[in-house]
């Protein structure tokens, strides 16, 4: 045990003066949320408002004019109705962006609305263009603002009001928290960064301290000296866990300071996200994140342990990241619950664990399944490592 | 004292190795087979033998680093298997590829195998500043590695190696790649290990080397010991001129 704490209080000490992995464990999960939640975050809600506000500009072809509609479609705003074009020109004139939208009212419109029929209506336009999308919305509106009234003046020659073909008016009501929707939307999400940075914390260390080792001639001499192979694994992966869990936690006070200070979000998300800041839920969360490190730690010390070379060691590891990516984004899409089968999926499972933790409504049943499955594996992580390391092809490998 | 007695160490190739050796169908190699040798202290065992000939499997073997296939290695009374760990509290392990932590100052290294070595506080550092005292190391004591010239990283080296004050010392071709300057210090250490009574072992294929430190000589091919005597004996049946034609012929002959 005294031999453990001696490796661990020197590579600890190694570590901290390595500048590379102080950049990984703290500056690189600053730079990448602060990009993310000011930059990405921001430039997606510049260009959902961009498409709000954006003034398209329209042109409505019918064979007769149609004032009344004319008249919905400029109140709806934002709408800059240009006069009328020929049916060949249409193709062209959106094309070249020169309009945004054609609605073209079929020939025989007035005469079918007339005869109590459907009357077709076309609207042209680029669906490539992004900002087009929030437009539509407004152009759709505004003919279904048309279709009622059509619908209002027929009703009227019968004597009958618009309630008569509308029996049924449904009002939604979500009684559900703004901390249990955030946890829901959102809750995948802040994890996905923790977890992510947790892991990538953890993986330059694992290579420096046995692959590095290897490279730079100094396992040798540490394997010549007193300590068992099992003491020097242990302390090199407690070495590791922490580094793990330590960007875990600067990665956590990024989040806050970045969300608290400049986050462009809205204020409901906000809210929510005060949610996960709550002791209880910051505490339940890192719980579950301690044997994931442990499991983390053990896997990158096997691989590094494996690999001859830092370079080789990057290499192996490098697709692993994929191990934890792909459960974290499975955790995001919304449907997928936490439940005794996910439970038991390392990563997915605190992935979906946060969403509950946010919401508040984890049970203790399902944390204890998490923390014993992430415990277990972690133990058999380091076993694995363990029994790796004492092997003379792995250790001696050429 | 190193009793070494019919020892065999084979290798499994990988897919790979087997590859690049079309020749050698076989899934292993041998890279020791049948040694027997005595290193005795207050003497030199020089261990001499071309480049993949066994001597760093040997020599590891010695150092608990591999386990033998066969036979059984023992040092200072201890067999290399059973009682691994106490072989490795006896022992000063120096090879040519040995590298130090760049990130720590040659008094933190001293420290951590000292500590490793389960020397208490006061005992290691009296040891320590003797060592530095005798090695010059004082004035960079405090110096990270990464800043310090070859042949000072070469005295951390060999301070490391003597920091517990080992009865048996192992050098693995500890010269490779320095300047003669920096390699007479290694030199000065095997003498001086000598001359305070410490058993030590050394493997090189630099023949001035031989000739300078062996008390006795053996020399490995292909894993099989060709001569182990005396370094007397040795020259005094020699049909070449030199040590070195001799090598040579015996390396021929085999």
């Amino acid at each position: 045990m005294k031999r453990i704490g001696v490796i661990f209080r020197k590579e600890m000490k190694d570590m901290l003066r390595d500048r590379r992995t102080l950049f990984f464990m703290i500056v690189m999960p600053f730079i990448a949320i602060f990009l993310v939640f000011n930059v990405m975050f921001r430039l997606g809600m510049e260009m959902e408002s961009r498409s709000r506000d954006k003034i398209v500009r329209v042109s409505v072809i019918s064979a007769a004019p149609l004032q009344e509609f004319l008249d919905v479609l400029s109140a709806s705003g934002n709408v800059e109705v240009l006069p009328s074009i020929a049916d060949g020109e249409v193709s062209a004139m959106v094309e070249s962006g020169q309009l945004d939208f054609v609605i073209r009212f079929a020939g025989d419109f007035e005469d079918r609305v007339a005869r109590e029929s459907t009357g077709s209506v076309d609207v042209y336009y680029l669906g490539s263009v992004s900002e087009n999308e929030g437009a539509l919305i407004r152009i759709q509106d505004a003919l279904d603002e048309y279709g009622r009234l059509l619908l209002g003046h027929r009703l009227e020659e019968r004597g009958l009001s618009l309630p008569f073909v509308s029996p049924l008016r449904v009002n939604t009501r979500d009684i559900s928290s703004a901390r249990a929707r955030i946890g829901d939307r959102v809750g995948g999400m802040l994890p996905y960064f923790i977890v992510l940075f947790s892991f990538l914390g953890a993986m330059y260390p694992a290579i420096d301290l046995a692959a590095g080792e290897k490279e730079r001639g100094t396992m040798e001499t540490l394997l010549v000296s007193p300590a068992t192979r099992g003491e020097i694994v242990i302390a090199k992966f407690l070495v590791v866990t922490l580094s793990g869990l330590f960007t875990a936690v600067a990665s956590f006070l990024w989040l806050y300071v970045v969300l608290r200070t400049g986050g462009p979000l809205p204020a409901a998300l906000l809210e929510g996200v005060a949610g996960i800041i709550e002791p209880r839920a910051v505490l339940q969360f890192f719980f579950l994140l301690i044997p994931l490190c442990a499991l983390f730690s053990s896997l990158l010390l096997s691989a590094s342990v494996f690999a001859k070379s830092f370079k080789e060691a990057q290499s192996i590891i490098t697709p692993l990241n994929f191990m934890v990516i792909i459960p974290l984004m499975i955790g995001i899409f919304p449907g997928v619950k936490l439940n005794a089968a996910t439970a038991l999926i390392p990563v997915l499972n605190i992935s979906l664990a946060s969403k509950e933790i946010i919401a508040g409504s984890i049970s203790a049943v399902y944390m204890a399944e998490i923390f014993l499955v992430q415990s277990i594996l972690a133990g058999a992580g380091l076993t694995f490592c363990t029994r790796w390391f004492k092997r003379e092809e792995v250790i001696f490998r050429s | 004292m190193i009793t070494v007695a019919d020892v065999s160490k084979s290798f499994r190739l990988s897919r790979e190795q087997r590859r690049e050796q079309r020749r050698t169908p076989a899934e292993g190699v041998n890279a020791v087979e049948n040694v027997s040798m005595v290193c005795r202290p207050g003497r030199v065992f020089s261990l001499l033998g071309p480049n993949g000939a066994g001597k760093t499997t040997m020599l590891r073997m010695i150092a608990t680093l591999l386990k033998p296939c066969s036979g059984a290695i023992s040092v200072a009374g201890y067999d290399t298997v059973r009682e691994a760990r106490q072989v490795r509290g006896r022992i000063g392990f120096l090879s040519g590829s040995t590298g130090l932590y760049e990130r720590l100052t040659p008094t933190e290294i001293l420290d951590y195998y000292g500590e490793l070595h389960g020397m208490d506080r006061h005992a290691l550092r009296k040891r320590r500043d003797g060592i530095f005292d005798v090695l010059g190391i004082h004035e960079f004591a405090n110096r990270r590695i990464a800043r310090l010239s070859s042949g000072m990283k070469q005295k951390v080296s060999i301070a490391r190696t003597i920091i517990h004050d080992p009865m048996v010392m192992v050098f693995d071709e500890p010269t490779v790649g320095l300047d003669v300057i920096t390699a007479k210090s290694i030199i000065d250490l095997i003498r001086g290990c000598r001359d305070q009574g410490k058993t030590v072992i050394f493997s090189t294929h630099i023949m001035g080397e031989v000739s300078l430190l062996s008390d006795d000589l053996a020399v490995i091919h292909r894993g099989k010991l060709l001569f182990n005597d005396t370094f007397e004996r040795f020259t005094a049946r020699m049909d070449s001129r030199s040590v070195e034609e001799e090598f040579i012929r015996l390396i021929a002959e085999a």
